[in-house]
C-alpha cells in the first residue's frame, strides 16, 4: 500500500481508473497541438499543389503575377523578398528601441514606474493590428514621410535612400512599413529581453562595478554579452511576427510586382501576406490554389524561424523549466 | 521582476538604481550619460509611438461615439450615411459570439496542455512545449488560410462556425502558456500532501490544484481573449460580412469588429473613416477591459502569496 502510494506520487506505474483518464485526456490534448499542426500543413499542401505543380520553382522567385482564364502566371518572388526586407527594417528599429527599453525597466526605473512600462509595453502587444494599420496609415505615415523627405533630402546619394525618377511623395514605402512592424515586435522583443536582464546576477554586476567599470562598461562588456543569446532569440521571434503580418502593412505599403532592391523610400514594395489580403476577393479557382501556396511559404519560413528562435530563447531561459 | 534582497544592506550596494545617477562628472561621468540619454530616448520614442496609437484612437474615435453608434446594427447604412445613425451594435455581438465560440474549445484544451505540462511525468513534455510555442508563433493569415482550405475541402459556405474555428489556434496556445505559469505557481507540496492523503491525481487537480490557481486560469482565459479579439485577417478570408444581427454560427454571415473596421477603411470617405475609428475605440476598450482585469487578478495572486 505505501509502495503504491509512492508510485502515485510520482504519478508513474499503477492508476486508478479516474486517473487514467485524467492522464489520458491530458496527454490527448497535447497531441492535438502536433496533429494541428500536421492538420495545417496537410490541408494548406492540398490546396497548394495544383498551383506549385503548375507554376514549378519559379513561383517562389518569378516576379509576374497574371491570372486570366485560359492561363495563369503567379509568383511570389518580389511579395517574398519584399516580406524579408520589412521584417529586416522592422527587428533593426525595433531591437535598440527593445533593448533600451528593458534596461531602463529593469535597470535604472524605481519599482512602480518600471511596472508602468512594463504594462504599456504588454498593452502595445495586445493592440490589435487592424488599428495599428488605421493608426499608420492615417496618422503615422504623414509623420514618416517627413522623415523620409529629411533622408531622401540629405542622404539621397546613399542608394539606401535614393528614389527613382518622378516619385514625388515618399509614402507607402518599405520604410514605413518597417516602422509598423517594428511597433508590432518591440513589445516582443521587451519583454524577452526584460526577462533575461532581471534575473541576472547581481554579483557579477557589482563585482564590475567595484572593478572600477562605468555603467557603460558593464552594460557592454558584462550584460550584454551575457544576454545575447536571449536577445538574438528575442529577435527571431520578432522576426517571425513581422513575416506573417498581415493587415497592419497591407494599408501602409504599395504592393507591386516590380521588386524594390534596397529603395526603402521608394512607394513600392512587397509583403506576402498582404498580398494574399489583396488578391483574395477577386480570386479565381486557379489563384485560390496560388494563394494557399503563398500561404504555405509563410507558415513553413514562421515555423522554422520560431522553432529556433524558442530553442534559442529556452536555452537562455533555463530557470522557466 | 521581483527582487529578491538577500543583503541586509540593499540600499547601500553601489549600482543600487538611482543612487549612482548623480555622478555624471569627467569622462566616466560622460560614458555613463550617454548611456542612459540614449536608452532614455529610444524607450521614449516606443512610448510616444504607444501612446500616439491609443490617443488617435480615443480622440478620433470619441467623434463617432454615441449610444446608438453601439447599440444600432448597419443596416441601410452606406458609407457616406451620416454618423447619427447606424452602429457597431451588430459588430460587438459578432465578436463576442465568436470569440466565445472559440473559448468553448480554446479553453478546455488548453488547461489540459498545461495540465499535461504540470503534472505528467511524460518524455514528451519538452517537445510538447516546443510545438505550442511554435504554434504560437502562427501568423494569423496561415490560420485563415488553413479554415478556408477546409471549407473549399468540405464544399461548404463561409459562416460563423468557421470564423470561431479559425481563432482556435491562435487562442490556444496563448491559453496554454498562461494556465502553465499559473499551475507552476501552486506549491508542489499541496499537490504532494493531497496525493499522500490518498487522493487520486485527478482529485488532486479538481479540489486542490485548480482552486489554488483559479484567478490564473482566469487570466489565461482573458489573455486569450484579447489576443483573437482583434484578429483581422482570419475572419476577413472566413467569414462573410453582415449589416444585420446574425447569431446562427452556421448560416450567413456575421459583422465582427475588425472586419467592420477593415471595411469602413477600405471604403474611404471621411464619415466612414469616423466609423472605423469609433469601431476601434470599442474594440481597444474591450481588450483594455480584458487586458487590465488580467493584469489586476495576476498581482492580487502575487500580493498573497507573498503574505
Amino acid at each position: 500500500m505505501p509502495k503504491e502510494a509512492v508510485r502515485r506520487k510520482l504519478g508513474t506505474g499503477v492508476l486508478n481508473r479516474g486517473d487514467r483518464l485524467f492522464f489520458g485526456i491530458t496527454s490527448a490534448a497535447s497531441y492535438f497541438a502536433f496533429i494541428l499542426v500536421a492538420l495545417i500543413l496537410v490541408f494548406l499542401i492540398a490546396q497548394a499543389f495544383p498551383a506549385l505543380k503548375d507554376q514549378g520553382l519559379a513561383f517562389v522567385y518569378g516576379s509576374t503575377w497574371e491570372v486570366t482564364p485560359e492561363k495563369a502566371v503567379m509568383q511570389i518572388g518580389p511579395m517574398l523578398y519584399g516580406s524579408v526586407l520589412i521584417a529586416l527594417l522592422g527587428v533593426l528599429l525595433a531591437t535598440p528601441m527593445a533593448i533600451a527599453t528593458a534596461y531602463l525597466i529593469v535597470f535604472i526605473l524605481p519599482k512602480s514606474p518600471a511596472k508602468l512600462a512594463t504594462n504599456l509595453i504588454d498593452l502595445l502587444a495586445a493592440l490589435p493590428s487592424v488599428i495599428i494599420g488605421l493608426w499608420g496609415v492615417l496618422v503615422f505615415t504623414p509623420i514618416a514621410q517627413g522623415w523620409a523627405d529629411f533622408l531622401h533630402k540629405n542622404f539621397g546619394w546613399i542608394p539606401l535612400f535614393a528614389t527613382d525618377k518622378g516619385t514625388t511623395s515618399l509614402n507607402s514605402s518599405p520604410f514605413i512599413a518597417g516602422w509598423i512592424v517594428a511597433v508590432m515586435i518591440v513589445p516582443i522583443i521587451t519583454s524577452v529581453t526584460r526577462e533575461i536582464f532581471s534575473q541576472f546576477d547581481r554579483e557579477l554586476i557589482n563585482g564590475a562595478l567595484a572593478l572600477g567599470a562605468t555603467r557603460w562598461t558593464v552594460f557592454r562588456r558584462v550584460i550584454l554579452p551575457t544576454a545575447s543569446g536571449g536577445i538574438t532569440g528575442g529577435v527571431l521571434l520578432g522576426l517571425g511576427r513581422a513575416i506573417g503580418e498581415t493587415v497592419a502593412i497591407y494599408y501602409v505599403l504599395q504592393l507591386s510586382m516590380k521588386i524594390n532592391l534596397f529603395q526603402i523610400l521608394e512607394p513600392r514594395g512587397g509583403a506576402i501576406a498582404s498580398w494574399i489580403l489583396s488578391r483574395f476577393g477577386e480570386a479565381t479557382e486557379d489563384e485560390f490554389h496560388g494563394l494557399m501556396a503563398a500561404g504555405l511559404v509563410i507558415f513553413i519560413t514562421t515555423l522554422v524561424i520560431n522553432l529556433i528562435a524558442n530553442i534559442i530563447v529556452n536555452k537562455a531561459q533555463p530557470w522557466r523549466k | 521582476m521581483e527582487k529578491v534582497v538577500a543583503d541586509p544592506r540593499p540600499a547601500k550596494q553601489p549600482w543600487n538604481k538611482s543612487s549612482k545617477l548623480a555622478s555624471f562628472k569627467g569622462g566616466r561621468g560622460i560614458a555613463d550619460a550617454t548611456l542612459i540619454a540614449l536608452a532614455v530616448v529610444l524607450a521614449g520614442v516606443v512610448f510616444s509611438l504607444l501612446l500616439s496609437v491609443l490617443w488617435s484612437v480615443i480622440s478620433a474615435g470619441a467623434g463617432a461615439m454615441s449610444p446608438q453608434f453601439l447599440y444600432q446594427n448597419n443596416r441601410y447604412i452606406s458609407t457616406t450615411t451620416s454618423l447619427e445613425y447606424g452602429g457597431v451594435g451588430h459588430a460587438i455581438l459578432g465578436t463576442l459570439w465568436l470569440v466565445l465560440l472559440a473559448t468553448l474549445v480554446a479553453l478546455p484544451l488548453g488547461l489540459a496542455i498545461a495540465v499535461y505540462l504540470t503534472q505528467s511525468q511524460s518524455k514528451l513534455r519538452n517537445l510538447v512545449r516546443s510545438i505550442t510555442q511554435a504554434l504560437a508563433g502562427l501568423p494569423s493569415v496561415v490560420s485563415g488560410l488553413f479554415v478556408l482550405s477546409i471549407i473549399s475541402f468540405l464544399g461548404a459556405q463561409k459562416s460563423g462556425i468557421f470564423g470561431a474555428l479559425a481563432l482556435f489556434p491562435l487562442m490556444l496556445p496563448t491559453v496554454a502558456r498562461v494556465a502553465e505559469e499559473a499551475l507552476r505557481l501552486v506549491p508542489a507540496d499541496l499537490r504532494l500532501a493531497a496525493l499522500g492523503l490518498g487522493a487520486p491525481n485527478y482529485r488532486a487537480f479538481f479540489q486542490v490544484i485548480l482552486p489554488a490557481a483559479k484567478s490564473g486560469i482566469i487570466t489565461a482565459l482573458l489573455l486569450g481573449l484579447a489576443r483573437v479579439v482583434g484578429e483581422t485577417a482570419p475572419l476577413i478570408l472566413t467569414i462573410q460580412a453582415n449589416n444585420g444581427t446574425n447569431l446562427n454560427p452556421f448560416d450567413g454571415g456575421v459583422a465582427t469588429l475588425p472586419t467592420y473596421i477593415y471595411g469602413f477603411i477600405s471604403a474611404g470617405y471621411a464619415s466612414s473613416i469616423t466609423r472605423a475609428w469609433g469601431a476601434s475605440l470599442v474594440l481597444l476598450i474591450l481588450v483594455g477591459i480584458l487586458f487590465i482585469t488580467a493584469r489586476l487578478l495576476t498581482a492580487d495572486k502575487k500580493k498573497k502569496a507573498k503574505k
